[in-house]
């Protein structure tokens, strides 16, 4: 259900968004150098392949993207999180 | 456009920002009771919190014409204290007839701890025993999600628990769809860096539709907005939604849910 009337256009949305797509892409770029130039290793950090698996996300065509980088992000849910606590 | 924040920290602003709010459409706001940045060392160090609630925060607010309303509780992040989170819960019900409290909140889970867990449900006991409606808080980042699950969980597992009474705050893209489904009411915090901004609740509000769905500022002592509604008013604006739309989302559904308290009087609101 939208509460849309008159939902924009892809062309609409990209004309609109496109400069701060753009930035963002920028921004995480430069990020990048940033590290590269600095001093240390990052290479081997659970929050590099985090990152790296969450622009993966970015680029493999597939819907839900900021949901599944959410869920990427995110840690697990066990069912039986109850019973491994003694709760009722 | 007149607006309703239903979860801004008033205690961590200045007197300048209620005068700011009233002039950006502000006219009833809830605040629930959180985490003060330190943790406090005994049961009347929140018994003064909770006067500062009922009593100095709604005056400071009428002085702008704003409704305020408040929840009460202990945090998540104190409930890891489980013999001062069961003073307070015994102290609570104090407040409960003063006539701003809508109810107990924020409850919910910051580690998913099995101490935070406990709490929880003895919150969800007390709420249940004294018939108030209910406002949850969900945990940051990576613990969002898992503690998230864990609330709906614990919720659903209650049958004494209406869930047309219960709002589930801080929902964001992987977790806004169980709340919705399961009936319970949602609230997208908008929040620079580690919630949600006004573009992504706006594509929520556009995937979801605005059937049981809020957004709030939080407006806490942290790096906030509490002015971030009128932020997401202007970006729906942008994207060509209707006044009636909007006003649905930041107005009426905060209206009618909080018009479920028993201590809430309609005409309180224009
Ligand atoms: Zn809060």
């Amino acid at each position: 259900m939208s509460t849309n009337p008159e939902p924009r256009s892809a062309e609409q949305i990209l004309a609109e968004e496109f400069l701060l797509a753009r930035s963002r892409v920028l921004d995480l770029a430069a990020f990048l150098d940033r590290l590269e130039r600095a001093q240390g290793s990052t290479e081997h950090a659970t929050q590099m392949q985090l990152l790296s698996q969450g622009l993966n996300i970015l680029c493999d065509g597939e819907p839900e993207k900021a949901r599944r980088v959410q869920l990427l992000m995110s840690r697990e849910y066990d069912p039986a999180w109850r019973k491994n606590y003694g709760l009722h | 456009m007149d607006y309703i924040d239903p979860h801004i920290h008033m205690v961590s602003r200045t007197t300048d920002d209620y005068e700011t709010l009233a002039r950006m459409g502000c006219v009833a706001m809830s605040e629930p009771a959180f985490w003060a940045g330190f943790d406090r060392g005994s049961v009347d160090s929140f018994r003064d919190y909770f006067r500062q609630l009922t009593q100095f925060e709604p005056k400071r607010a009428a002085q702008f014409g704003i409704k305020h309303y408040t929840w009460l509780c202990i945090n998540a992040k104190e409930a890891e204290n489980v013999s001062l989170s069961r003073e307070v819960i015994a102290m609570i019900p104090e407040f409960l007839t003063a006539p701003n409290v809508l109810g107990i909140g924020e409850i919910g889970l910051n580690k998913n701890t099995k101490n935070e867990s406990t709490i929880f449900l003895e919150h969800v006991e007390l709420a249940v025993k004294y018939q108030q409606q209910i406002l949850i808080h969900t945990p940051h980042l990576e613990d969002k999600y898992q503690g998230t699950r864990m609330i709906l969980d614990m919720l659903m597992h209650d049958t004494r628990v209406d869930r047309s009474r219960v709002l589930v705050d801080h929902v964001e893209e992987h977790t806004i769809e169980a709340v919705l489904e399961n009936g319970f009411w949602a609230g997208m915090t908008l929040y620079p860096v580690t919630k949600c901004t006004p573009q992504r609740a706006a594509d929520m509000i556009e995937r979801y539709g605005p059937e049981r769905l809020m957004a709030n500022s939080a407006g806490d002592w942290g790096p906030s907005k509490p002015t971030a509604i009128p932020d997401l008013i202007m970006e729906l604006k942008r994207r060509g939604h209707t006044r009636e739309q909007i006003h649905r989302v930041v107005y009426e559904n905060p209206r009618r849910f909080f018009a479920q308290s028993s201590n809430f009087r309609t005409h309180d609101l224009p």
